[in-house]
């Protein structure tokens, strides 16, 4: 008996003892409840939202925006070696909804808006400096607002979701699409936020350059108001940057897109690529994806001998060396390589995207994907121009438009007919934008926004009877694109208007949320 | 020492000396054999040795009794020397099994419980004893995870109520209760006595939270009183591989062309370069051998005194895959000792280490179906130079990995080392009260190393820079059971009742460690150590789980005719936040055994009883990080220099709570003719509710990964039978067992907020879902399109259309596939998603057969499944020619051309703007019911003096497989999680076809 009640006794001992022996804590990894405690942690969970800009590695972001570009007049889809429905498909509109790219494009952003919902519940109750609390708090509402632009400009209306807490809440399962408006009201809403306490680039430390600047968040606000078409409010917007003097033109225009020159003088948002080897996803990917399949490349979106023709129709030279390199030919900038291999039995056009190519002197051992010290400048000082060019147009103010056009062609050389007005103005802002900016993932997203008469630019360059599908079917006599068949030369045919202005929803996301979240139409 | 003991002895004229041994049937010595003259008490027993000497009147009776066994009267009519064989007692329900801290009579147990004796193990040769399970008990589906050496089949009791990946029941051996996932890899199935299945939750319930995929009790052998007695067992053999019939060079192109045809291309081979072409590579050829090697040896000693008894065994195990790499070897030693040490005290003390290695088997068979029969193996000799032996190989004009590159860069293996040991100790101060404390420790030591050599094959097929990994892990889990049973009768009242306190502890622990570059990458510096590269990382962390339980149970009988069984158990997991910690789980079940009532007279009936049964189990099986938001560090750049970030990477749930499982088992059993036929039939209804489930929220709320959620209910009904029979006739011992389980899981519901779950969502499809949950139907069954049959002409397309004649498929061609307007809103989209195939049988039924005429002896396993679908992935690509990856002989007679109508797959295209094969579709549905022979054994015994036993003996093993299905093999196909996995197979390694010559000796 007397070991039975041992044996109790030591039950209620070890009772005792349970509580210890049954909390178990996390181990090896940091716990929401106790991370926001200091600045340095706020901070670096700010960090940890920018990752979401591009994406780590090439397939989150990144190359959904290439294919965007690859849909454009300005580039192929390229590898003719690799043909695949959800990347090729897509450049020539007969779209796989279920393409990995356009599900992970959606994914990553709304990743990337939760942990600016997280940062912005947290950060304000943390102690620290108030200046810095301010900028922190500021930096996550740019953020959050250009993660919303990148979904609206390629879904459409979509969820809005603003706080960490609703995530809690059954409702947020039952979520719908909310509207165009609504969405550009949210990015409105805290891009005027992020303005009003921002710093001004110059303002900020060498190693915090990167960071959004009060510039970055105008400029971003006015490419908002811009696709809303509110131009008042756009070229208002764009001159607050312009009067800023913050930024300026690269004497060069080669310098924009030079191998380690982060945060030029032209540069207002960009993801600044830094080689290191031990941490791969903190450098550029674009040489590899698009660069030459001779050359270590995948050759993803090359370019097209139609955009080629534009700089040449224009006698931009300086432009065109420094955008496209042709199979066979020395590549400007890179003294090493004098007849450069395009391999254009595997690239449709035989022609590279030169503003993301490494010359052989700026190339890390070993030249890997995440690895290139190539920065992507989002938003640059000519684009600000064009943009306020074309704002200033729509307003009226075409001496405006001149100004701002004068200053981008100047620098490449290129004259300008002071008295060039009406449409005719238009349409060379337009060009000036074509050729400015080509292969810099803007164009497809501007040819659907520009309207003649009210017909988006896209349905007259696309579609059965579209300028670029009758080039390249009628016109074309490019040696490398008329005989590599790999790449249909047909592409564009099948675009819709109906259809083809915005891309699907992805089905994964349709089926998550039961068919509330509906698809876009002709999808 | 000698234990003959002679008794009073009567000395009559024609008394004579009469000797003899007393064995088992499979010739093992009996010792204390009980030998009594009949009628008087004239009587001895055993030694050791199982002989005997008696004297008695020539024209006697002896009477042979042994407990569990038959006893047996042999007349003496004068003979001097009567060899007996006993046979074990096994109809009777005094048979004595294990329930869970403590034991009981069969007749007394109530639950459902299924035994298989270690006995039937014996006769397959196999690494894990979960193998030789299959189609012995009822309601127990033991499924293959294919021939790869090493995997390790899944058991499921009585279908499944959990969406979790894990669906294997807790095991436990010789009482101590194993990490949730253990597997019987670790275990020689030769040190196996018996294993007591837990089926129903009035039998499982006393395991608590850990129990509701069921409890698997081992028992492993012990030393019996007697004289040391020897054994080796010895098989060895070869297995061989099932393989696929694809198409050769000239078929493969002409497939091509006619795809190019079919589009208006340019077609890709000329007929002269098809003539040129040859047979190409069969790659199946260059990357499987046809047998390999499997090998068995077991050594084992046991015996005891009055104060020791002991065993020590020694077992290695041995499988080599049908590929250049992968193997494993395990060997395993297990030593049990039993000590009296007093009239009141008894100590068990169980020691068993295990060792084995590992080396990785590729797993290549999906790009081998792939890879075109057009690429060589290797690049041509005189292009070698200086190029590395991983790089001389061609490279697949369309892309496909070069399986034989692939395999010759497999450098990765695990050394395992383990080590369990049990310590028991009992304390029975009086007859009726035990009180025993056990404390097992289960110590796990593993160690993994992966090269990846340096290669350049073409640059989407490369790796720049080697790199060596290794990474060790160790698991330590230990047991505490404290039980007090008291055991009394009073009258016709007879009660046993135990109480318990149990702690457990698992404690996971790793680190690992990475480095690039090699130099030279030559074998003896494939270390950390050696290697040079800037690129390094380490790992390191640990988790642990800690448990604690109360358990009482009482068993009642009155007149050993009506019996009852209460028990509850009571536990609190670490898992689960504070206030769901705790969790109570309990169990009642009654029996009346009706063959003991006056009234149920049936001279035909030797037993039948009635059960029922009700219970209540658990599960914690969760990561224990489910309830913890996480933070995670990546990096970034500002101002040219890396930043450390900060994110969000798991997203808790503070309301975790237990998953609990409630179920009703009825059932009757019972033992005819003699003992010789033997039945049971039980029905049970198992309802899972606070479902554990990985959820995938919708991505729009930036959730990472997914979330751990209590997601519903589920309800699993089913019926299990058995029926076995055996008998004697002369020479000729035959038994025939057969089972069936029947069984289905249908969603109840799911919680609010979720009306569907996805699963097997396929990028290659549109990024959709192969497999729907949805409250009212089988869980996890497949979904997709719904085909009818090929369109054969324009007509047929223009006449598939809506109401307003707009087409449904305006893209079709005649050729393509007809799909189904499944909700008739005459448009075709993912709204027309249906249910295309049920992954889970209607039943699977098990047939074991063993014969025995003199000194041979024949034994047969049957296994079969009916009814159940595969999603065989191989489909999109066997008849396609999709990217123009390789496909199966015979495909242009299987797809449609004008000329072929009838055709099942359709026409070749290369464009497929029908999307005939770039959405789920029941294209890829077939039905996977097989009948296999598991196992086909004849035996032949030697009999030599002097020795025991010597017994030689053939088997095939899965020697063939009844089936329609037309992958690799329709077993392999069913892993993974009910909602996710479960019936999908992308070309796993197959079971193989094995046959051995076995020896089994003792002394």
């Amino acid at each position: 008996m007397k070991r039975i009640v041992l044996l109790i006794v030591l039950g209620v001992v070890l009772n005792g003892c349970t509580d210890d022996f049954l909390d178990q804590p996390l181990r090896g990894q940091q716990e929401l409840d106790d991370f926001f405690a200091s600045a340095e942690a706020s901070e670096r969970f700010v960090n940890g939202i920018y990752q979401k800009v591009n994406g780590e590695g090439w397939a989150q972001i990144n190359f959904f925006r290439t294919i965007n570009g690859m849909a454009s007049d300005d580039q192929w889809s390229g590898n003719t070696e690799q043909p695949r429905a959800d990347i090729t498909g897509i450049a020539h509109f007969n779209v796989f909804p279920g393409s990995a790219y356009i599900n992970s494009f959606w994914e990553h952003n709304y990743i990337g808006i939760t942990r600016a919902n997280l940062a912005l519940d947290q950060i304000s109750e943390v102690e620290m400096d108030e200046d810095h609390k301010a900028r922190l708090l500021a930096e996550t509402k740019f953020l959050r607002a250009w993660f919303y632009f990148e979904l609206v400009k390629n879904y459409g209306g979509v969820p809005i979701v603003t706080t960490w807490d609703e995530l809690f809440e059954p409702e947020v399962y039952e979520y719908t699409r909310n509207s165009v408006e609504e969405v550009y009201t949210q990015i409105e809403q805290d891009l005027n936020d992020a303005i009003a306490v921002l710093p001004l680039k110059s303002m900020y430390a060498q190693k915090d350059f990167g960071r959004a600047t009060r510039g970055a968040a105008q400029s971003l606000l006015g490419k908002a108001y811009l696709y809303q078409e509110k131009w008042m409010e756009a070229e208002q917007m764009f001159e607050n940057v312009i009067q800023s003097n913050e930024y300026q033109l690269e004497d060069n225009f080669a310098d924009v897109w030079k191998p380690n020159h982060r945060y030029g003088v032209e540069s207002i948002f960009e993801v600044g690529y830094i080689n290191n080897e031990q941490f791969p996803n903190i450098g550029g990917v674009y040489s590899t994806t698009q660069g030459s399949r001779a050359d270590l490349g995948w050759s993803w979106g090359t370019p097209t001998s139609n955009l080629e023709n534009a700089f040449l129709s224009e006698g931009d030279s300086i432009r065109l060396r420094s955008t496209i390199i042709k199979h066979g030919e020395p590549v400007y900038g890179d003294p090493e390589v004098t007849e450069f291999d395009a391999a254009p039995a595997r690239n449709k056009s035989g022609r590279i995207n030169r503003k993301y190519y490494l010359p052989t002197a700026d190339r890390p051992e070993p030249y890997q994907i995440g690895q290139h010290p190539l920065s992507h400048i989002h938003i640059r000082y000519a684009d600000v121009l064009l943009m306020h060019a074309e704002a200033a147009y729509f307003n009226g103010n075409e001496q405006e438009a001149i100004e701002s056009l004068e200053i981008v062609r100047d620098r490449v050389g290129l004259e300008i007919n002071m008295s060039i007005n009406g449409p005719a103005l238009r349409d060379a802002i337009w060009k000036e934008r074509r050729l400015e900016l080509a292969l810099e993932l803007h164009r497809l997203y501007d040819l659907r926004r520009q309207k003649i008469n009210g017909t988006p630019r896209i349905s007259l360059i696309m579609g059965p009877n579209g300028s670029f599908v009758d080039y390249n079917l009628n016109e074309n006599d490019d040696p490398f694109e008329t005989t590599n068949m790999g790449e249909a030369m047909d592409k564009g045919i099948l675009f819709d208007e109906s259809i083809h202005m915005l891309w699907p929803i992805p089905p994964e996301e349709i089926q998550l949320s039961q068919g509330r979240i509906e698809q876009n139409p002709g999808y | 020492m000698c234990f003959m003991m002679l008794c009073s002895i009567n000395i009559f004229a024609q008394e004579i000396i009469v000797s003899g041994t007393v064995t088992d049937v499979d010739g093992m010595p009996i010792p204390t054999v009980n030998i009594i003259q009949k009628g008087t008490s004239n009587g001895v027993i055993t030694d050791f040795d199982g002989n005997y000497e008696i004297t008695v009147p020539a024209n006697s009776t002896l009477t042979f009794s042994y407990i569990g066994y038959v006893s047996k009267d042999v007349e003496v009519n004068a003979q001097t020397t009567i060899n007996v064989e006993l046979t074990n007692d096994q109809g009777a329900l005094d048979e004595v099994v294990v329930i869970g801290y403590g034991e009981a009579r069969k007749k007394e147990v109530t639950s459902s419980i299924s035994t298989v004796a270690g006995d039937d193990l014996e006769k397959i040769t196999t690494g894990n004893a979960a193998e030789g399970l299959q189609g012995r008990a009822s309601g127990v589906q033991v499924i293959s995870q294919g021939g790869a050496p090493g995997a390790a089949p899944e058991i499921l009791i009585r279908g499944i109520t959990s969406f979790n990946n894990d669906k294997s029941p807790l095991i436990v051996v010789d009482g101590v209760m194993l990490p949730s996932g253990t597997n019987l890899n670790f275990l020689n199935p030769r040190d196996i006595k018996d294993f007591q299945i837990l089926k129903d939750a009035s039998a499982a319930a006393i395991y608590g939270s850990r129990a509701s995929n069921g409890v698997i009790l081992i028992t492993t052998k012990r030393g019996k009183f007697g004289k040391a007695v020897f054994t080796l067992d010895v098989s060895s053999g070869v297995s061989n591989i099932n393989k696929i019939d694809l198409a050769d060079s000239q078929e493969y192109a002409r497939v091509i062309n006619e795809r190019n045809i079919n589009e208006g291309q340019e077609i890709k081979f000329t007929e002269e370069e098809i003539s040129e072409f040859g047979e190409g590579t069969n790659w199946q050829d260059e990357v499987l051998s046809d047998f390999a090697l499997v090998q068995n040896y077991n050594l084992g000693i046991s015996g005891g005194g009055e104060d020791i008894k002991y065993l020590a065994s020694v077992g290695y195990f041995e499988e080599q895959s049908h590929f250049e790499k992968g193997y494993r070897k395990k060997l395993t030693g297990r030593f049990n000792l039993d000590f009296q040490i007093s009239d009141k005290i008894k100590l068990k003390q169980d020691i068993s280490p295990r060792y084995e290695r590992w080396e990785d088997t590729p797993n290549v068979f999906y790009n081998t179906l792939r890879i075109e029969p057009t690429t060589d193996v290797y690049i041509p000799i005189e292009e070698r130079a200086g190029r590395n032996e991983f790089s001389i190989f061609d490279r697949s004009g369309i892309g496909v990995p070069n399986p034989v590159a692939s395999v010759s860069r497999v450098f990765g293996g695990i050394n395992y080392f383990g080590l369990f040991t049990n310590t028991q100790l009992n304390y029975t101060p009086f007859e009726w009260l035990d009180l025993q404390s056990q404390f097992g420790f289960n110590f796990d030591s593993s160690r993994r190393d992966d090269f990846n050599p340096e290669f350049f094959i073409h640059p989407n097929e490369q790796n720049l820079i080697n790199n060596v990994f290794r990474r060790v892990n160790n698991n330590r889990d230990w047991v505490w059971n404290n039980t007090a049973t008291y055991k009394n009768k009073f009258g016709e009242h007879d009660i046993t009742f135990t109480a318990g306190l149990i702690l457990d502890e698992q404690r996971f622990n790793y680190v690992s460690a990475y480095r690039e570059d090699v130099p030279g990458q030559s074998e003896e510096l494939r270390y950390i150590d050696a290697a040079t590269g800037e690129n390094m990382s380490v790992g390191g962390n640990e988790s642990v789980r800690t448990m604690f339980s109360y358990l009482g149970r009482l068993m009642y009988n009155y007149k050993d005719k009506y019996f009852l069984t209460a028990a509850v158990r009571r536990d609190a997991s670490s898992v689960f936040p504070e206030e769901n910690k705790w969790g109570t789980f309990p169990s009642v079940s009654v029996g009346w055994s009706l063959a003991d009532e006056s009234f149920f007279d049936f001279d035909f009936i030797n037993a039948f009883q009635i059960k029922a049964g009700y219970g209540q189990l658990g599960n914690q099986n969760i990561n224990p990080a489910s309830r913890f938001f996480g933070i995670g560090d990546s990096n970034y750049a500002f101002g040219g220099e890396r930043v450390v970030t900060n994110t969000l990477n798991r997203f808790g749930n503070v309301d975790l709570k237990w998953e609990t499982v409630e179920d009703i088992n009825v059932g009757i059993e019972g033992t005819l003719f003699d003992n010789r036929l033997t039945f049971s039939i039980e029905r049970y209804q198992r309802t899972s509710k606070d479902l554990l489930f990985q959820v995938e929220p919708p991505n729009y709320t930036g959730i990472p990964g997914t979330i751990a959620q209590n997601v519903g209910s589920m309800e699993s009904k089913g019926w299990d039978l058995s029926v076995g029979f055996s008998d004697t006739k002369n020479k000729f011992t035959y038994s025939i067992n057969t089972n069936i389980s029947a069984n289905e899981s249908r969603l109840q519901e799911i919680a609010p907020g979720i009306e569907e779950l996805f699963g097997q969502q396929r990028s290659d499809l549109g990024n959709r879902y192969l497999k729907i949950s949805r409250p009212g139907e089988i869980a996890g069954l497949f979904y997709g399109y719904e085909t009818s049959g090929l369109f054969q002409n324009q007509t047929e397309i223009n006449s598939h259309s809506s109401e307003n004649g707009a087409l449904l498929q305006p893209n079709a061609v005649p050729g393509d596939l007809r799909f189904v307007d499944k909700n008739n809103d005459g448009a075709l989209n993912d709204q027309d998603l249906t249910i295309i195939g049920n992954p889970f049988p209607d039943f699977t039924a098990g047939l074991n057969m063993d014969f025995s005429y003199g000194n041979w002896d024949l034994t047969m396993q049957w296994y079969g499944v009916f009814g159940n679908d595969i999603i065989n992935y191989t489909n999109l690509f066997a008849y396609s020619a999709i990217n123009e990856v390789n496909v199966r002989a015979g495909a242009l007679d299987r797809v449609w051309r004008s000329d072929n109508p009838g055709a099942d797959f359709p026409r070749l295209s290369s464009l497929d703007r029908n999307q005939n094969y770039q959405r789920p579709s029941d294209l890829l549905v077939e039905d996977g019911s097989f009948v296999r022979l598991k196992n086909l054994q004849l035996g032949y015994n030697i009999p030599l003096e002097g020795i025991n036993k010597m017994r030689i003996s053939l088997s095939a093993q899965n020697l063939f497989t009844i089936t329609d299905y037309s992958g690799f093999d329709p077993e392999v196909s069913a892993g993974g999680d009910v909602i996710n996995g479960y019936g999908v197979d992308y070309a796993n390694y197959p079971l193989t076809r094995t046959f051995l010559v076995g020896l089994n000796f003792s002394l």
